[in-house]
This record gives C-alpha cells, structure tokens and sequence, in this order.
C-alpha cells in the first residue's frame, strides 16, 4: 500500500486514542483536583501538564482545561487531536470506508463550542466519539495491511498514554489509584479481579502487564508487536539486509522483557523513571516506523531541497 | 437567586441556609453567592441534567413501577466543621454503646440483671433472635455498618430521632449524589473545601474482611440481594461492584457441613463473609419464614457454628427497636460511662400508664409511632390526623401500649429546594453512616440529607417519595491523617527524562505548509476561472 496512506492510517489511530486517553485523563484528575479539597492547584495542574509533555509559565486548573481539551492552538488538546485525525483522514479518504470517514469528520464538526458548565459531559462525549470510531472502524475496515498500521498506532499511543496515567498516581497525595484506575477505564475491571483490593503492587501489576486488560501497558506492547510482524517482511531484503522495522520490534520486546522480568517492588520504587522508558520506546518505535515504513526520506530530501 | 429567594417564607423551623433575619449563615457563605448568580432558567437546566445523569446511570427509583430518577436536589445541605465534629463523635459514641448493648443482651445480660433495661423489653421485641443467643461474631462486631437518624430542632440542636442497625439502606446515595454534584456544580467545589466520600467502599470492605471467621487468611466476601425487584437493589449493585465483590442471591448459595458455599461455573466457592441486605426473617427458612426464597436453608446454623460470618449480624433489630432507642442515653452511661453526645428526643414509653394516660389527652398534638417500624410506616402524626385516625390509634395503643411510643412533634430544620422555578424550604434530616471494623468506628463525612418534599411535610423517607441532597462537611485546611497517603508510597517529583507525546514527521503528511501551498496552486490552475476572479 502507498507509505502515504499507511502513515495517515497510522496517525488517525494515534490521535483518536490520544483524545480519549486526554479525556479520561483530564476527567480524573479535574474531579479529583475538586474532591480532595486539599490539593494545592498550581502544583498539581504543573506536574500534569509536564507530564502530558506540554510547558506552561501558570499553571491552572484552566490552562490545563485550555492547553489539553480546548485550544485548537495547542497540540495536545482533544481539540487539535480530532483536527490532526480528521486532515489525516482526508487525506485516506480513498481507502477509509465512508461510514468511518463520516465518524471522523462529524465529531470535527460536533465539537461543543461552550464547555464551561459541560466539561464533564464534553469528555464523555470525547470519549464516545472516540469508541464510537474504534467499533465502526472494526467493523467496517478489511483487516489488511492498513488496518494493521492504524491498530499499531493506536496500540503505541495507548501503551505511551497509559504509562503517562500511571506516573500520574505518584504525584497525588492521597490514594492515587481509584483515579488512575478511572483514568484506564480499568477501575471496575480491576475490582472485580482483585476483589477490591488496592495495594500499589496490584494496581501497578493489573495495568503494566495484565494481557487480557485491553488498556494494559503490556496489551499495547503486544499489540503492536502483533502488527509489526504481520506487516514487515518476513525475509531479508534484495541487498540482503535485515528490514529495518527489525530494530523496532527489537525496541518493543526489549521493553516487554523489562517489565516482565523486573521484580514489581524495583519498578514500583522508580515508577517515573520506568513510565517514561516506556515513552521514549514508544518515541523511538515510532521514528523507526516512520523512517521505514512512511519517509522514504530520500525522497523527501529531494523534494524538500528544491523549495528551501 | 435574589429574585429565587424573593418570598423565601420564615417559619419556626430551623433554616439551615438563612437565619431568621434573612442573613446567610456562614457555612454557607462561599455556596449562597454562586447560587445568587444563578437564574431560574440556569438552576432548573443544571437540576434537570441531574436528573438525566441519572436516568442514564441507572440510579432510579420505582414509583409504582415506572422508573424515574432518584430525586437529587440542586442545592446541597452543609455542615459546618464544628457540627460535623459533633455528629462523627455522636454517631460513633451511640454505634459503640449499642454494640455494648447486643452483645450484652445476647450472652450475660448484665444491664438487664442490674435493672439499666426490663428483661421484658427485649424478650418481648419482635426481633429479639433466641438463635443467636450466646453467640459471639469472630471479631466481636454485630453492627458493620449503621445508619442513625438525626434531626436538627428549631432551636439548632441536633438530635438522634432513630438508629437503624439492621440493614440501613442509602450510602450509594451519598457517592452517587456526590459525583453527579460534582458535574454540574464545580465551580462551587473550587471555592469550598469539602471532605470527600469516595472511600467508603473501602472502609466497608476492609471491616466486612475483618469480620470473617478466624484462621481464613484471604476472605471472599459477598453482599447478598433480595434480587433485583427490591428497591434498593442499585445500591446493592454499587456496593459490590465497588468493592469487586460478588453480588449473589439466596439460590446461588449453598450450605454444607456448616459452610457457606457460592455456585459458580468452576464447582462451588467457599464464602466467608456476607454482607446481607435480607432481612432476618427472610434469611434462612429452616430457622425463620419457612416461605421465603430469599434465603439459604442452613446460613443460621453455619453462623451458629462459625463457618461464616453475617454483616450486620443477626438479631440487631432489639437495638433499633423504639422503647429501647428511650434506653439509649442509659446505656450510654452504663456501658459506656460517658454522657451521651447527642441527645434523643423527648419520647414517651406507652407502655407506663402515667405517661399513656398523658397522652392519650394529647394524641392531636403529638407523634405516635410504632416501635419496630421502619421506612415512616404506620407513623401518625396527630396534628394532621383525622378524628376518626385518631380513634383507631387511641383503639389500637390500648391493645398493644408496648408496640408504640410518642415522641412532640419537632419541626425539622429547612433547606432551600428548587421547586418549580423558586426556591422554598423543605423539612430535611440526616443519616450518617458508620463502618465497624472491630477496631474503630468510621463515620462517612456527610451522610444522606433526605427531603421531604411535599410542602410543610414532616415525615421524610425515600419510600415515601422523598428526595435527596448532596451533604458536603466541610474540610479545615490542612488534610485529616485519615486522607493522608503513607509517605513511603509517594515519590512527588517528576523524573528529568520526561518525554513529550510522539508528533508526527515535520515533513510528513498533514504537518507541510509548502506543500499545502503547492496542493492549492495546482487547483487554482487547472480552474482558470476561478484564477481570474
């Protein structure tokens, strides 16, 4: 299939999660900002942002609502997340079933304009919309070659978003779990397996590597294992090299094997410092990906070099 | 609100919000001016989507069979913090005496041997249990979760008008109405601290642990329903599924050698706590209501026998009986050798002829009701009674003068509640819920506020068509231990290597603006049309 194409079906995947991951996210963490009464804002909504990975000189309860659900202006909002889905999809429109496309371009259009009073409903909504696109896009999609690269993405985007959710719980004061929990969507599915109990070690288990949790860190890592393989060529090249999309697979099993093989109470004791090796591997998979399976960088640079 | 509150009527009741020069009070004083600048139309809309979040949630309540949200009032009651202190201490004070008092009356009898309480009294009530006579639950606990009534007089003293030990009902009320609150009103939870009440399941569950047998290192707990056409069965759903626990019903329970086993697709399961919400006389048919299918034949022999434990235990109902609620104060000092913290209210025992002859004069002004009611059935309040309602009562005093008490009629404080499109007051109380854990006993902040809402009512129950509000304590400004976070879990800083969510490729799609540029000129030029214009 064209690269073209397999990187929009690739970034459509990762935005649609990375807007509902923003809008558990900021669902949580708004509702726990106002149930603990005794949280100091400024600190809490910071710490928040830098972990979503944006700067901010004040940090609010309303700049984090701005910068993360709002602005338009800002990347990291639920916002631009469905603009960069929908101008991907425009671009795939050729080979994204109508009833998908359609999915896309109406939540674009439905967007609330006044969320003020109606920012829980607009992440449920968010959320909606974006679970709304997973079934008819399973639904309707032929699980080919570009299927494949839209789960991919989304399966990254889910295992780098739940690592940031889960580093979240250090920086809360009280029990940080219920929240984190809610913000997976994983907060009645861990009940019923744990039987309602919430140690560290439980919760940190259930979400890095539960298998059969669907937003596992794990279940992600497997996932895009799974689409690697299927998509990369299985035998060497004619200049009988190795595909380079190797290295990312290497990336991803080395990360799996981490989480795996290391005693939970050593992760638990650097749960950042873990969470954020499983984002810069999802950082370099990604970029690995890109470069082998989208760029075709050569080409790029030829193009590129003309007009600058 | 200036306009919403315009006619607001004084009354001789106690208004929770406004005293009665029209002043706020100050507990509400970061609330009222948020609500102030509110229209009509704006409060209605939020108080209607209150209603719609929960009719989508499922938090309904049938009203003759059709299903309509469970009425949540728009405006919350609070308490202030010295109140609150009152309550918590109050509440757990009369839990311990009444635990005293069960677990006395069910072995030794020693405050009936002393005189503190007739022998008659508890042999006559109707939910003294003689199979559990002698029986100790394992870690002593009778009452895991109580539920006391209060009240607030016009004077502003709180008082306790009932306790329910058996299966007091309405705490998912209080979680539900917390976070439906918390959608539509957050503006008002930013400017006020309040004390959350998310944690309730987990206190219930870690004292429904602590209850079971001795030597079961990982108990499985069950909470045990009627089944789904009881009314209350959503908070059945809600306890279990936040507390990750089975929901079961009598038929999936089985009772072997003196153990209690659930049916499931890999064989039987041992149980070793339920948490039932049946009644006694529902709970086992071979010791009880031969008729009910409700129950589990055998469950009163493996409790007997302690092959599992009950929550709340069996034969509670003696403490919540009414005559001996008139006890409590005495118990208090008996059991306990401290004062009561909150007071009763004044309450005559018809049994004693002094005090039936009193008022039998006065039925037309006073509360009568029967002792082992529940859920405000067969109250007759007198100064709304028919004569020919008051005749049957006196007829049926004389026959059964130990079935009933009579208490003044006390004006319950008011609350402001949207009706219509103004805010009127409305007769409100308070059951707070305490957890047992053999250890201490927790008090949830806040409670459920049920309103009475037709006007001037005084008898306020959900089964009667009360509503709801949400109850906010208010929080001091440093966090209670109880709150706090063990310090060894929390690291607090954020690593150096933070990385920033991938983006894609500068260069790639949808991110180009030469390209973008180039896309459009090819347009423009094969349309030479629109080129020229």
């Amino acid at each position: 299939m064209l690269s073209r194409i397999a990187e929009s079906l690739f970034w459509i995947g990762r935005y649609i999660e990375r807007a509902e991951a923003t809008a558990r996210f900021l669902d949580v963490h708004l509702r726990l900002l106002v149930e603990d009464p005794w949280t100091s804002e400024p600190d809490a909504c910071g710490d928040l942002l830098s972990l979503m990975g944006v700067q901010s000189d004040e940090p609010s309860r309303d700049e984090l609502i701005r910068l993360l659900s709002d602005d338009p202006a800002s990347p990291a909002s639920i916002v631009s997340c469905w603009r960069y889905a929908r101008d991907n999809a425009r671009r795939a429109r050729e080979v994204i079933p109508s009833e998908v496309w359609e999915v896309i371009n109406t939540t674009w259009h439905q967007v609330p304009v006044d969320r003020r009073d109606r920012r829980i409903s607009f992440f449920e909504w968010a959320r909606g919309r974006s679970a709304l696109f997973s079934g008819t896009a399973r639904g309707s999609m032929v699980h080919d070659d570009g299927w494949q690269f839209l789960i991919m993405g989304r399966h990254l985007e889910q295992a780098d978003m739940t690592s940031r959710l889960v580093a979240a719980s250090t920086l809360v004061e009280t029990n940080p779990w219920p929240a984190v929990l809610r913000g997976c969507g994983a907060h009645d599915a861990f009940l019923r397996m744990y039987r309602g109990v919430q140690a560290d070690r439980e919760v940190a288990e259930f979400l890095l590597l539960d298998q059969r949790f669907p937003r596992s860190i794990m279940y992600g890592l497997d996932g895009v294992e799974r689409s690697l393989e299927m998509i990369t060529p299985a035998r060497h090249t004619a200049a009988g090299r190795r595909h380079e999309a190797h290295d990312a697979l290497q990336l991803i099993g080395k990360m799996r094997a981490e989480l795996t093989y290391t005693p939970m109470p050593e992760i638990l004791e650097q749960l950042n410092e873990r969470m954020a090796d499983v984002q810069s591997t999802c950082d370099a998979a990604t970029k690995i990906i890109s470069s082998s399976f989208f760029s075709v960088d050569d080409l790029t640079a030829w193009t590129t070099e003309g007009t600058r | 609100m200036a306009d919403l509150i315009a006619d607001y009527p004084t009354s001789a009741a106690y208004d929770e919000m406004l005293d009665a020069h029209g002043q706020v009070r100050q507990p509400y004083a970061d609330l009222y001016p948020i609500l102030a600048h509110m229209s009509a139309e704006e409060l209605r809309t939020l108080s209607d989507s209150l209603a719609s979040n929960y009719f989508d949630a499922g938090i309904t309540f049938d009203v003759g069979g059709v299903e309509s949200p469970f009425p949540l009032d728009i405006v919350p009651r609070v308490l202030p913090r010295e109140d609150w202190t009152t309550i918590e201490a109050g509440v757990a004070q009369r839990v311990r005496a009444l635990e005293a008092f069960l677990d006395d009356t069910y072995t030794h009898g020693r405050a009936i041997n002393d005189g503190v309480i007739p022998r008659v009294l508890v042999s006559s009530s109707t939910h003294f249990q003689r199979a559990v006579q002698g029986i100790r639950p394992p870690n002593g606990v009778r009452i895991h979760v109580g539920g006391i009534d209060l009240i607030r007089t016009p004077e502003g003293d709180v008082r306790v008008l009932e306790d329910n030990v058996r299966v007091p009902s309405g705490v998912s009320y209080v979680i539900t109405n917390r976070s439906a609150m918390i959608s539509a009103l957050p503006r008002a939870f930013r400017n006020t601290r309040i004390r959350p009440v998310s944690g309730y399941p987990n206190r219930l569950l870690a004292a429904l642990r602590a209850a079971a047998p001795a030597g079961v290192d990982n108990p499985t707990v069950v909470v045990l329903t009627p089944g789904v056409y009881n009314s209350a069965y959503f908070e059945h759903t809600l306890l279990a599924r936040s507390m990750g626990v089975e929901l079961v019903e009598g038929r999936d329970l089985e009772c072997r050698r003196g153990k209690v086993y659930m049916r499931t697709t890999e064989g039987l399961e041992r149980v070793d706590v339920i948490y039932r919400r049946v009644d006694d006389d529902f709970l086992d048919p071979v010791h009880f209501r031969p008729d009910s299918m409700l129950g589990v034949p055998g469950l009163v022999n493996a409790v007997r026998t302690g092959g599992v434990a009950l929550a709340n235990a069996l034969g509670n109902g003696i403490a919540d009986d009414k005559l001996v609620y008139t006890y409590v104060p005495d118990l208090i000092r008996y059991y306990l050798d401290e004062e009561p913290v909150i007071k009763n209210v004044d309450t005559w025992r018809l049994e004693e002829p002094a005090a039936r002859e009193e008022v039998m004069d006065r039925l037309d002004e006073l509360v009568v009701k029967p002792v082992d009611g529940s859920g405000g059935k067969g109250i007759v309040i007198g100064p709304f009674a028919t004569t020919a309602e008051l005749d049957a009562l006196r007829e049926r005093v004389t026959a059964d003068p130990r079935g009933w008490i009579a208490q003044p009629m006390v004006q319950l404080s008011t609350v402001p509640t949207l009706i219509g499109d103004k805010l009127a007051p409305r007769h409100v109380d308070l059951r707070p819920f305490a957890v047992n854990n053999g250890e201490e006993v927790y008090v949830l902040p806040g409670g459920l506020t049920r309103v009475a809402l037709p006007e001037g009512e005084l008898v306020v129950n959900s089964s009667q068509g009360g509503g709801s509000k949400d109850t906010w304590v208010l929080a001091g400004s440093s966090r209670p231990p109880a709150e706090q976070r063990p310090v060894e879990s929390r690291t607090s800083s954020l690593p150096d290597n933070l990385v920033a969510p991938s983006l894609p490729r500068p260069t790639g799609v949808g991110m180009d603006t030469s390209h973008k540029e180039q896309v459009q000129q090819q347009q423009q030029s094969v349309d030479p049309e629109e080129a020229s214009c």
